[in-house]
C-alpha cells in the first residue's frame, strides 16, 4: 500500500519575518552584526526564508552564555555568539559571520575537518578534550587548547544540515597547569636545605621538564669576576649563547645584564646577533625572544640573573611574565636559603665555641682567684700575729690588706655562687632548722654595726611550730645581704627583723626606715648588676649583684622574695619559704646537724658594713663609679634586625620579666605567659615568630609544649628556643628531639640569648618565606586543593577551592561529613556516591572519583577529584592531599548530548502534539529528577490548560508559582527563567505560547548549565511540536473524513463494528463497512477495502460506499450490486481492485445471501464451538473484469451463532499466510462467544492486534443471530399479552428448549406485571422497556420502568411478593436495581 | 385495552365433579375472569390447565385463594411453576388423561 506524501511547505511570510528578527534579537549586539551580513549572497538566502529549525538554532546560539559557534547549510555558513567572540574569535569578528566555516578557520581546518565530516556523515556528536590548536586570532600563531563537542543540527525534516560546536577554551587551564607543575616541582621539597650547588642542580633538572614555557634557561650568579653560568636547562653546555663567564666588560653580548640594575626584567630579541642555532624547546621553531630576570635577594644586591627563552606561540602577557618572575623568585629564594643556611651553620659554630670558652672561664675562676686570695689573706693574718708590737702604721696597713682581701674574697664568692647557680651546680644541703633562732642569730651579728650607726635593731624572731629546711650557708648570705643592704640605705630610725608563720609558709621580713626605692626601680631591684641610681647611700660601692643573689638563693629554697618600698618610706623585704622538704631536691636534704655559730661568711659582711660607718671613713675605699648606672643593654650586633614577635613562657616571674626586658631592649615585640598551656593557646591564636620557653613549668612543661606545637599545622613551623637549668649533652638532645629548634642552658648571658634569638628568628623568617611561598603557590593553583588528615578532617584549602565550592578557610578544621556533600534527604543517591568514595578514600588513602558536590549557594557541581596520601614532614602524620577540578561544564556538555539524543529518539516515535508533549515532559522529569514538570497554555478567559507529569492541577499550585508561570508568557521564547527551586521557558506551541515549568523541589536550584540544557531541549521540543502538529492536522482531517463516510454511526441491534486506523504515522486507509436497512425488513451488509492510504483512499472509499448503498437499495441482490459496482469502480481512479463483501440478511430467519468481490472469507462462529468460513459467492475484486457474472450464495445463520466480517488488516501479517490469521480470528471469536457483540468486537480487535499496533487499517463488523429484542410499551396490563407474544416469537428464533423458553416467558411476565402494577399505579401510561439478548450460553432480559416502586420489601405472601418469588425461582440470577428515575429488573437464564 | 386470550369452559368430570377448563393465557389482565368463573361454581372444582400456555402470579393468586375447593389438572410444562409457587403443596395436581381430558 502506498504512502501519503507529507508536505512540509510553509509560506507564511509574516510569521517568518517576525521569527527571524526575534531570533536575532536574542543578542542585540551580535544580532545587529548578523543582520548586517549579506545573507542573500550565501547559500542560506535571506533570513525571512530560513527554516524554523535554523531560526531555533540561531536563537539558542545567541541566547546562550556559553561559548558556541554553529555552521549551517552546504557551505557550513558560520554563526557564533558573544561568548565565542570574546573567548575565541578575537579579531576575526565580525568578518567571520556568514562566511564558510572552512574559511573562518582555514588555519586549523585540517584539524577540524575530520570531525565536521564525521558529524555530518554519521549524525553523531564528537567530543574532544583540550585539543591543541594554533589559530591566528591575535596576529600570531597561538598555542591554544580547546575542549569542544560538535553535535549535528537537523533541519525541519530531520536531516543533518549543520553542526553546533560548544566550546570551552582550556588554554588558560592547560598552560596554567603546566606552569604550576613547574612551580610545584621547583618547590617540591622545600624542607630539605641543600648546598648552593645542589640547589642549582635541582632547579636545572626541574626547569628542563617544561621546555614549552622555558625552551631554554641560563642562570648566572654574580661574583667578583663577573657573572658565572651556574645552571642551565634545555641548552647543551658550551653553546655560544651560554658563555660560562660574563666578565664585567662583557655586559651587553650576548646578554645585556648590565641593564638589570633597577630590578626590572629585560626583554631581549633573539636575533642572529645573540647566537645561531638556538634550541627550540618543545616547539618546531626556535624562540624569538628571551627575558632576563634578576635573582633578587631581599634588601641586598641580586644574586645574579636568569635568562629564559620565551615560547614564541604565547604572548608575554601578565600571566607568562608572572610565572617567569615566580621561577626567578624561587631560584633567588633557593639560593638565598642555601647561603643563609651556610651562614647559619657558621654562626652556630661560633656560638658553641663562645659557650665552651665561658664555661671554661667560670670553672677556672675559683682556682685562679681564690688561690691568690688565699695566698694574700693567709700571710697577712700571720704577719698580724707575728708583729703584735709593730708600729701602729704597719698594723693599720696590715689591717687594710686583710680587710680588702676579705672583701675581694666575698665578691669572688658571690660571683662564684652566681655562676654555680646559673650552671645548676650549686651544692646545696638543706636541713631542718628553727628559722627564728637561726635568723635571730644572724641578725645579732650585725647588732654592733647597727648600734654604731645610731640605729635601733629590733629582732622579733619567735620559734616557729615547724622547722624550715634551709642551707645554712645560703641562708646566711640571704639575711646578711638584706641587713647589709638595710644598713647601707638607712640613716635614721630602725631596722627590724621578724619571723612569722603564714599559712603554710615561713615569712621573714627585714624592714628599714631608710631612703626607700622609687616605684619605677622596684621591678628591676633584683636584676643582676642593676643598681638603684640617684639615691643617698652610705656607700657607692657595690656590684649590683647582692639582691640578685638573694633572690636566686631564696628561689633555690623554693621561696620567694618581694620588696615593698617608697621614697622616704623605708623598704621592707619579705622572704617566704615553704615548710617541709617536698619542694627540694631529695638528694640535697639532710637531717639536722649541730647548730653552729655564724660562720666566717658573716665576717666580710660586717667588716664591709663597718667601713661605711663614720668611724671608718678614713679607711673606706670609695668606688669610682658614679651614681648613674645602667643595666647591660644588648650589644649592637645582637639587635633585632627585623620586627619579630617573641613569646616568652616561664613560670618564674622574675625570669620571665628578665627575658622580656632583654628582648624588649633588643627591639623585639614580646608577649609573656607563665606556663606551657598558656603558651600553646597564645601561639595558636596568633603564632609568634619565636617562642622562648623554660623547660620546667607547671601545667605543661617545655617539652610537652614543643610536641603540642609541632602536632598542630598552625604552629608546627614556629621555632622554639628552650631554656633549661640542666646542662649537658643529654638534656639538649632531649629538647631537640622533642622538636625544639635551639637549646640554651641557664645561666646564660643576655648577649648569648639575643644571639640565639636573632639566629632563630632569621631562620624562621627564611622558613616562613617558604611557607608564604607555598601558600602563594597553593593559592595560585587553578585546581581546588584540600589537605585532610587521616580521619578526613580538612585542614587546609586554597583560593581555588573557595572559588569552586564557596567555602573559605573559616570552616577549617572541618570534620566529615563536609558541607559540600549533597544533602542526604534531598539527593540520597548523590550523597551515597560521595560518602562511599570518601570512605574508600580514607581506607586507601588515594583515588580518583567524579563526584556531585554542592556549592555553598546550593548549586550542584560535578568535580573530578584526585586524592593521594602524603607524609607531613613536620608532624610525621599521614595526610591526604586532594585536588578538585570543576568538570561541571564538560559533564553537562556530555549530558546535553545524551539528553538531546534521548529526547530526539523519544520524540521521533510520537505522532501527535499531545503525545510529543507528554513524552518530552517525562524526559524532562527524568533528566532533572524533578518533582514535577508541567506545561501551560493560556486560553483567553479560561484557566490555563495544563499538561503535567503527575496528578496536579492549576489550583494546586501556590499563587507565587502561578504568577511566575503566567509571567513566562511575556518572556522571549527559549530563554529560560529561574525562580526559586524551579525554572521555566516559553516555547511555541501550535495552540499558542506554551509555558514550560520544571519544579526541582527540595531546595535544589537550576544552574547555568541547566538553563542552557533547558533552552536546547525546549528548542528541540518546539520543533517537534510544530512537526507533529502538521501530521496531526492531516491525520485529524483524514480521520474525520473517514469516520464520517466509512459507516453509519447507529447500527441495528445485534451488530457491532470497529474501525482502527493503522499505527501512526501511516494511519488512515480505504477500509469501510456499511449496514443498510432494506425496505423488506432485511438488512444489507457491506465490508470493503480499497487500495491506498490517506485522504485519497478515503475519498475513493466514500464514493464506493455511497454507490454500493444506492445500488443495494435499488436491487437488494448482493451479486447484482457487485456487478453494478464493477462498472462504477472502473470510472474512479484508485477504485480498481477494491475488495467488497456484500450480503443481505433476514434477521427473522437468519438467512444470509451474499457475494464476495475478492474479499477474504467471513467467519461464522457456531454455538457448539465450531467455526465455519463463508467461502461461497466468490468473484474477482472490483473492476478487474467488468461485466463478468457474479453469483449469490445463501447460508443459514443458526441461532446463537456470530458472523464476523472484516478487512484484511485484521488478519494479514507479514511472513504469515492469510489462513493462519483467519484461523486466529475464528479462535478469538470463539473464546469471546459468551460476550455481547460490542464487547466481542473489542475482544477480537485486541486479540489480533500485533505488538506494535495494526500496520494497516482494519474494519470489522459483527452480527450475532438473532439480534436482541427491544420493546417499549405503555404500562398497561392490556399490553402484556402483545409483549409476551413478541418475546415468545424471539425466544423461538433463539431455538431454546421449550421449558427454558417458558421459564423466561413467565419470569419476564412477572417483571412486566410488577412494573405495570407497582411502578405506574399512581401515574399510569409510563413506558416499560423490555430488552432481551441472547448469548451463546445464556439469555439476558432487562425490564425497566420509569415509575417508583413502593418503598419497603413487599410481603412475600402478598400478591406481588409471589411474583418476585417466581422470578427468582425461574431465573439463574435476578437483580432488581431501584433508582430515582425507575427500577430495572435484570434476569439471567442459563441455556442448558 | 386488550386482554390476553383466555377461554373458560365449565363442565363436569366423569365422576360428576364441577370442571373448569381454561385455554389460553392467564395474566393480570384476565385473572378476574378466572376468579369469577370459579366463584360461579359451587363446591369442589377441578380446574383443567392443560390448555394454558401462560400462567402468571395473578392467576396463581386466584387459585391460591380458592385452594380448599379446587384441584388441578396440569401438564409437565406448568408443573414446575405450580411447584415453585407452593400451590402444588396445597392443591392436588393431576396429569391430564392420555386422551387430553
Amino acid at each position: 500500500m502506498g504512502h501519503a506524501d507529507r508536505s512540509t511547505d510553509r509560506s507564511d511570510d509574516d510569521r517568518s519575518s517576525a521569527t527571524w528578527t526575534e531570533a536575532f534579537a536574542a543578542d542585540p549586539e551580535i544580532g545587529d552584526d548578523l543582520a548586517a551580513v549579506d545573507w542573500a549572497a550565501t547559500p542560506l538566502g535571506p533570513p525571512k526564508d530560513w527554516p524554523q529549525s535554523l531560526l531555533t538554532a540561531v536563537r539558542i546560539l545567541l541566547s546562550s552564555r556559553f561559548s558556541m559557534w554553529m555552521a549551517w547549510g552546504p557551505d557550513l555558513t558560520f554563526f557564533c555568539n558573544a561568548a565565542y567572540r570574546r573567548d575565541t574569535l578575537g579579531r576575526k569578528y565580525p568578518w567571520a559571520l556568514g562566511r564558510p566555516a572552512s574559511e573562518v578557520w582555514s588555519e586549523i581546518w585540517s584539524d577540524v575537518r575530520p570531525r565536521v565530516d564525521r558529524v555530518l556523515a554519521s549524525g553523531e556528536a564528537t567530543w574532544d578534550e583540550a585539543l591543541l590548536l594554533f589559530p591566528e586570532r591575535s596576529g600570531y600563531r597561538e598555542e591554544t587548547y580547546h575542549t569542544f563537542s560538535y553535535s549535528p543540527l537537523h533541519d525541519d525534516d530531520g536531516a543533518v544540515v549543520g553542526l553546533l560546536c560548544v566550546v570551552s577554551e582550556d588554554t588558560e587551564r592547560v598552560i596554567g597547569a603546566r606552569r604550576m607543575a613547574t612551580l610545584r616541582d621547583l618547590g617540591s621539597d622545600p624542607t630539605v636545605v641543600r648546598t648552593e650547588s645542589e640547589t642549582l642542580a635541582f632547579f636545572g633538572r626541574q626547569l628542563e621538564r617544561n621546555l614549552a614555557d622555558l625552551p631554554f634557561t641560563l642562570t648566572y650568579l654574580l661574583g667578583d669576576d663577573g657573572a658565572r653560568l651556574s645552571c642551565t636547562s634545555g641548552i647543551p653546555p658550551g653553546h655560544p649563547a651560554a658563555p660560562p663567564l660574563l666578565s664585567p666588560e662583557q655586559a651587553e653580548r650576548p646578554w645585556p645584564w648590565a641593564d638589570l640594575t633597577d630590578g626590572t626584567p629585560v626583554l631581549v630579541p633573539l636575533d642572529a646577533g645573540v647566537a645561531a642555532g638556538l634550541p627550540t624547546g618543545d616547539w618546531p621553531e626556535p624562540p624569538q625572544q628571551a627575558l632576563l630576570l634578576p635573582l633578587l635577594q631581599p634588601g641586598g644586591s641580586p644574586h645574579g640573573f636568569l635568562v629564559t627563552a620565551l615560547n614564541r606561540y604565547r604572548a608575554l602577557d601578565e600571566g607568562y611574565q608572572g610565572f617567569l618572575e615566580l621561577v626567578a623568585g624561587h631560584l633567588a629564594a633557593g639560593i638565598g636559603s642555601a647561603r643563609a643556611y651556610r651562614d647559619q651553620q657558621r654562626r652556630a659554630e661560633e656560638l658553641a665555641e663562645l659557650d665552651r670558652a665561658k664555661t671554661t672561664f667560670f670553672s677556672n675562676i675559683s682556682h685562679e682567684f681564690r688561690t691568690p686570695l688565699a695566698l694574700i689573706s693567709g700571710p697577712v693574718q700571720e704577719l698580724k700575729e707575728q708583729l703584735p708590737d709593730a708600729p701602729a702604721r704597719v698594723r693599720e696597713e696590715l689591717e687594710a690588706i686583710h680587710r680588702n682581701a676579705l672583701r675581694l674574697g666575698k665578691l669572688v664568692n658571690t660571683l662564684l655562687d652566681f655562676s654555680r647557680i646559673e650552671a645548676g651546680r650549686m651544692q646545696a644541703s638543706y636541713e631542718p632548722v628553727d628559722l627564728g633562732a637561726v635568723t635571730a642569730e644572724l641578725a645579732s651579728v650585725f647588732r654592733s654595726a647597727i648600734d654604731r650607726a645610731g640605729l635601733t635593731l629590733t629582732v622579733d624572731c619567735p620559734a616557729l611550730d615547724r622547722p624550715v629546711h634551709i642551707d645554712r650557708d645560703m641562708w646566711e648570705k640571704v639575711i646578711l645581704n638584706l641587713l647589709s643592704n638595710a644598713l647601707k640605705f638607712t640613716f635614721d630610725g630602725s631596722i627590724r627583723v621578724t619571723v612569722r608563720e603564714e599559712a603554710d609558709r615561713a615569712v621573714v621580713t627585714v624592714q628599714d626606715t631608710g631612703v626607700g626605692i622609687p616605684a619605677h626601680e622596684l621591678p628591676r631591684l633584683f636584676e643582676r648588676f642593676h643598681r638603684v641610681g640617684g639615691v643617698r647611700a652610705r656607700s657607692h660601692e657595690g656590684s649590683g649583684i647582692g639582691l640578685a643573689l638573694v633572690r636566686e638563693l631564696v628561689a633555690l629554697h623554693g621561696g620567694t622574695i618581694t620588696a615593698d618600698s617608697g621614697p622616704e618610706l623605708g623598704t621592707c623585704f619579705t622572704v617566704r619559704l615553704p615548710f617541709g622538704s617536698a619542694h627540694l631536691p631529695a638528694d640535697a636534704v639532710r637531717a639536722s646537724s649541730q647548730t653552729r655559730a655564724a660562720s666566717t661568711v658573716a665576717v666580710p659582711f660586717v667588716q664591709e658594713a663597718l667601713r661605711w660607718l663614720p668611724a671608718d671613713t678614713g679607711t673606706s675605699v670609695h668606688d669610682k663609679a658614679g651614681t648613674g648606672t645602667a643595666s647591660p643593654r644588648s650589644g649592637s650586633g645582637s639587635g633585632a634586625p627585623v620586627r619579630a614577635r617573641v613569646l616568652v613562657a616561664d613560670d618564674n616571674t622574675d625570669m620571665r620579666e628578665y627575658l622580656v626586658r632583654i628582648l624588649d631592649g633588643a627591639g623585639y615585640e614580646t608577649e609573656a605567659v607563665s606556663d606551657g598551656r598558656a603558651a600553646l593557646c597564645a601561639a595558636r591564636s596568633h603564632p609568634p615568630d619565636l617562642i622562648v620557653s623554660d623547660v620546667m613549668m607547671p601545667m605543661m612543661d617545655g617539652l610537652s609544649l614543643v610536641r603540642a606545637l609541632r602536632s598542630d599545622t598552625r604552629t608546627a613551623s614556629v621555632p622554639v628556643l628552650l631554656l633549661s637549668a640542666r646542662a649537658g649533652q643529654e638534656a639538649a638532645i632531649e629538647g631537640l628531639t622533642a622538636g625544639a629548634d635551639d637549646y640554651l642552658v641557664k645561666p646564660f648571658a643576655a648577649a648569648e640569648l639575643l644571639a640565639r634569638v636573632r639566629a632563630n628568628v632569621e631562620l624562621a623568617h627564611l622558613r616562613t618565606h617558604h611557607v608564604r611561598w607555598r601558600t602563594a603557590l597553593v593559592d595560585s593553583l587553578q585546581e581546588a586543593l584540600l589537605v585532610m588528615d587521616e580521619d578526613g578532617v580538612v585542614l587546609e584549602t586554597n583560593t581555588a577551592f573557595t572559588t569552586l565550592l564557596g567555602h573559605d578557610s573559616a570552616i577549617l578544621p572541618c570534620a566529615p561529613p563536609h558541607p559540600w556533600w549533597p544533602d542526604a534527604a534531598a539527593d540520597p543517591e548523590a550523597r551515597r556516591a560521595v560518602a562511599d568514595a570518601f570512605a574508600e578514600l580514607l581506607r586507601q588513602g588515594r583515588g580518583n572519583h567524579t563526584l556531585p558536590l554542592i556549592h555553598r549557594d546550593g548549586r550542584r557541581l560535578w568535580v573530578r577529584a584526585a586524592f593521594n596520601d602524603a607524609h607531613d614532614p613536620d608532624t610525621g602524620r599521614r595526610m591526604i592531599v586532594g585536588t578538585f577540578r570543576d568538570i561541571t561544564a564538560e559533564r553537562y556538555a556530555a549530558q546535553r548530548e545524551s539528553a538531546l539524543a534521548a529526547l530526539s529518539t523519544a520524540l521521533a516515535e510520537t505522532a501527535s502534539v499531545d503525545e510529543a508533549l507528554t513524552t518530552a515532559l517525562g524526559q524532562f522529569q527524568h533528566l532533572w529528577q524533578a518533582e514535577y514538570v508541567l506545561t501551560a497554555l493560556f486560553p483567553a478567559d479560561e484557566p490555563p490548560a495544563l499538561t503535567v507529569t503527575g496528578p496536579l492541577s492549576w489550583k494546586d499550585l501556590p499563587a507565587p508559582r502561578q504568577q511566575v508561570i503566567e509571567k513566562l508568557q511575556h518572556h522571549p521564547p527559549l530563554s529560560p527563567v529561574c525562580e526559586g527551586t524551579g525554572a521555566g521557558v516559553l516555547l511555541e506551541h501550535p495552540d499558542g505560547p506554551l509555558a514550560l515549568w520544571i519544579e526541582l523541589g527540595a531546595a535544589r536550584r537550576f544552574s547555568g548549565q541547566d538553563e542552557l540544557l533547558l533552552a536546547l531541549l525546549a528548542g528541540h521540543l518546539a520543533q517537534a511540536l510544530a512537526r507533529t502538529h502538521q501530521i496531526d492536522q492531516q491525520r485529524d482531517t483524514a480521520l474525520t473524513l473517514q469516520r464520517a463516510i466509512l459507516g453509519p454511526s447507529q447500527l441495528p441491534a445485534g451488530f457491532a463494528a470497529r474501525y482502527e486506523p493503522a499505527t501512526p504515522p501511516l494511519e488512515i486507509g480505504g477500509d469501510w463497512y456499511d449496514v443498510i436497512s432494506l425496505p423488506d425488513d432485511r438488512t444489507g451488509i457491506v465490508v470493503g477495502d480499497c487500495v491506498g492510504r490517506g485522504l485519497e483512499a478515503a475519498a475513493v472509499m466514500g464514493q464506493l460506499r455511497s454507490a454500493c448503498r444506492a445500488l443495494f437499495l435499488q436491487d437488494p441482490s448482493p451479486a447484482r450490486t457487485l456487478m453494478a459496482l464493477d462498472h462504477f469502480a472502473g470510472g474512479i481512479p484508485g477504485a480498481f481492485c477494491t475488495t467488497v463483501f456484500c450480503g443481505v440478511l433476514d434477521p427473522h430467519t437468519g438467512t444470509l445471501t451474499y457475494s464476495s468481490a475478492g474479499h477474504p472469507p467471513s467467519v461464522l462462529a457456531l454455538p457448539d464451538g465450531t467455526t465455519r468460513l463463508l467461502e461461497g459467492g466468490r468473484g474477482l475484486p472490483l473492476a478487474v473484469r467488468p461485466g463478468r457474472e457474479r453469483s449469490d450464495t445463501v447460508c443459514q445463520l443458526p441461532a446463537r451463532s456470530t458472523l464476523l466480517l472484516y478487512t484484511d488488516g485484521l488478519v494479514e501479517r507479514r511472513h504469515q499466510v492469510l489462513d493462519q490469521g483467519i484461523q486466529v480470528a475464528g479462535e478469538a471469536l470463539q473464546t469471546g462467544r459468551d460476550l455481547p457483540p460490542s464487547e466481542l468486537a473489542d475482544h477480537v480487535m485486541a486479540a489480533l492486534a500485533p505488538a506494535g499496533g495494526y500496520e494497516d487499517d482494519v474494519a470489522l463488523l459483527l452480527y450475532r443471530h438473532p439480534a436482541p429484542l427491544q420493546i417499549a410499551f405503555p404500562a398497561e396490563s392490556g399490553q402484556l399479552a402483545t409483549t409476551r407474544g413478541a418475546l415468545r416469537d424471539w425466544l423461538t428464533r433463539c431455538e431454546l428448549p421449550v421449558r427454558t423458553a417458558l421459564d423466561i416467558l413467565i419470569a419476564t411476565g412477572e417483571a412486566c406485571a410488577n412494573a405495570v402494577e407497582h411502578a405506574h399505579r399512581d401515574s399510569p401510561g409510563g413506558t416499560i422497556r423490555l430488552n432481551a439478548e441472547i448469548l451463546t450460553d445464556r439469555v439476558h432480559v432487562t425490564v425497566a420502568d420509569s415509575g417508583t416502586w413502593k418503598t419497603g420489601e413487599p410481603d412475600p405472601s402478598s400478591l406481588r411478593g409471589r411474583g418476585i418469588g417466581i422470578m427468582h425461582a425461574l431465573s439463574s440470577h435476578v437483580t432488581v436495581t431501584p433508582g430515582p428515575s425507575g427500577t430495572s429488573v435484570e434476569m439471567h437464564t442459563r441455556i442448558p | 385495552m386488550t386482554s390476553a386470550p383466555l377461554t373458560l369452559a365449565p363442565g363436569r368430570t366423569a365422576d360428576g365433579t364441577a370442571l373448569l377448563t381454561a385455554t389460553g393465557e392467564i395474566d393480570m389482565s384476565n385473572s378476574r375472569r378466572l376468579a369469577d368463573a370459579l366463584d360461579h361454581l359451587t363446591g369442589h372444582v377441578v380446574v383443567d390447565l392443560t390448555g394454558v400456555e401462560y400462567l402468571d402470579s395473578a392467576g396463581l393468586n386466584v387459585l391460591f385463594a380458592r385452594a380448599e375447593r379446587i384441584e388441578l389438572i396440569a401438564d409437565a410444562l406448568l408443573r414446575p411453576l405450580l411447584t415453585v409457587s407452593g400451590l402444588a403443596d396445597l392443591v392436588p395436581v393431576r396429569r391430564p388423561a392420555p386422551d387430553g381430558r
